[in-house]
């Protein structure tokens, strides 16, 4: 029964891909309300704009505050059936962003991330293999507290990124980026320490 | 099977119709940009293509042939255009905003004077092609091979290795722990061009260290930057052992690998 009602649920988040009328708080709190049903557990005061993508086959938590903009891309947001996606208190996150976790994706408090970032912890983000094919295992991804991924940036699986810490555009970190560090560049190297 | 899946499938197969050929198990999630200037494009079974939250889009050319095998999967905003031939093989995964194109174009369809641009582009079975990766026109890339995320392939990849980097270099064997953008091997070449102040990154393969640069001081600074970016010590009798660049990746590697 509860598979049929949730079902019903995502349809009418189908019907459009974003609230008309009325002030922008109330339309993008509504919007929170109506398009993150999918999700867990939501903050207070949590707010999207334009209509995100979830599908939730595992946990996403998302923290209060938060501001999901999906004005020109829709950001998605995918967890596999082991995955946990959580993302921490007043995080924004821009346009056309990609999180997806088979396993687990943490993003911080305050994290700031860019528009087309892709962090994921697989290869090949989305919802995973065809049925009956060896998967690639995944390895969890932490974001610190307060870190800013720029435009495009690309975390790789096992990466963790500390708090504070600032990745260039464009940039593809592969490993751990120290505190407060700015990086960038393929792969992601320290261009200013802290 | 839900009502759901059905659905989806009843609108994969609208979407693909014009496709020479569709396998079983298609599975899109979104709707692709499909564009016929009079090609064919032909399917294996279980495709998987996303085009969430970015479109992805398949272009042929006239007389192309783009060949998608069976087990396929291909992440959101894929580009790729067959003006010639593209084939990818059985078993590939292919990641997020990746770029397919056997013409060093994209754009205005029609154009004859295109096709004297075009190279075929073959991609083999197994392979995994990582985010945002080019595969510009006459790229090869043998089966099982491993392209790691935001390289640019333009030449022929062997069976069973990975490559990375802009113009894409073997930096080990595909699925090898060891071979990944962090590893000795990937992170090498930007290092020995800060540290011994060349113009470009080095070949790894170039053959032997030109002597000149070999120097103490050339020594000193190259171990200093890998005592910074891998934390080890490599022991002077490795050292003196040194000949080429690869060498040097290969010592790393070791010391690391003791740890």
């Amino acid at each position: 029964m509860r598979g049929r009602w949730l079902t019903f649920r995502q349809s009418v988040s189908r019907w459009g891909t974003r609230l008309k009328g009325g002030p922008s708080w109330l339309r993008s709190s509504l919007g929170a309300r109506l398009w993150l049903s999918a999700c867990n557990q939501v903050g207070a005061n949590t707010r999207t704009f334009w209509r995100p993508n979830i599908e939730n086959r595992g946990r996403i938590i998302i923290g209060a505050n938060v501001r999901l903009n999906s004005h020109w891309a829709p950001i998605e947001l995918v967890s596999g059936p082991d995955g946990v996606i959580d993302i921490g208190d007043r995080v924004y996150i821009n346009y056309g962003s990609i999180i997806s976790a088979q396993l687990r994706v943490r993003i911080g408090s305050n994290v700031m991330i860019g528009n087309y970032c892709i962090v994921a912890d697989t290869e090949i983000p989305g919802i995973g293999d065809p049925p009956g094919k060896p998967s690639i295992a995944p390895r969890q991804i932490e974001i610190g507290d307060g870190a800013w991924l720029a435009a495009r940036v690309t975390v790789l699986p096992g990466s963790r990124i500390g708090a504070g810490a600032v990745i260039a555009a464009g940039s593809i970190v592969a490993g751990d980026i120290a505190p407060g560090d700015l990086a960038g560049g393929i792969p992601a190297r320290t261009l200013r320490a802290r | 099977m839900t009502s759901r899946d059905s659905w989806n499938a009843v609108r994969a197969r609208r979407w693909l119709r014009k496709c020479a050929a569709v396998g079983e198990g298609l599975r899109l999630d979104g709707r692709p940009t499909v564009e016929y200037y009079g090609g064919r494009i032909r399917i294996g079974s279980r495709l998987h293509l996303a085009s969430r939250p970015v479109a992805s889009h398949l272009a042929v050319g006239p007389g192309a042939l783009l060949d998608i095998g069976n087990d396929v999967s291909i992440g959101c905003g894929a580009a790729i255009a067959a003006f010639q031939h593209v084939q990818i093989g059985d078993g590939t995964r292919v990641g997020p905003f990746v770029i397919i194109m056997d013409t060093s174009f994209h754009g205005s369809p029609g154009d004859q004077s295109l096709q004297h641009n075009c190279r075929p582009v073959m991609i083999g079975a197994g392979c995994l092609i990582g985010t945002r990766v080019t595969i510009t026109r006459g790229a090869t890339i043998g089966d099982g091979a491993e392209i790691l995320a935001g390289s640019v392939v333009s030449s022929a990849i062997p069976p069973g290795v990975c490559a990375a980097g802009a113009r894409a270099r073997i930096i080990g064997r595909a699925g090898d722990p060891a071979s990944r953008w962090d590893s000795a091997a990937a992170v090498l070449p930007n290092m020995l061009m800060a540290s011994l102040g060349l113009d470009s990154p080095p070949d790894l393969d170039s053959g032997p260290i030109p002597p000149h640069l070999w120097t103490n001081a050339g020594i000193g600074a190259v171990l200093g930057a890998v005592h910074n970016r891998f934390g080890v010590e490599l022991d002077p009798a490795a050292v003196r052992e040194i000949r080429s660049f690869a060498d040097i990746a290969a010592a790393i590697q070791r010391v690391l690998w003791e740890h």
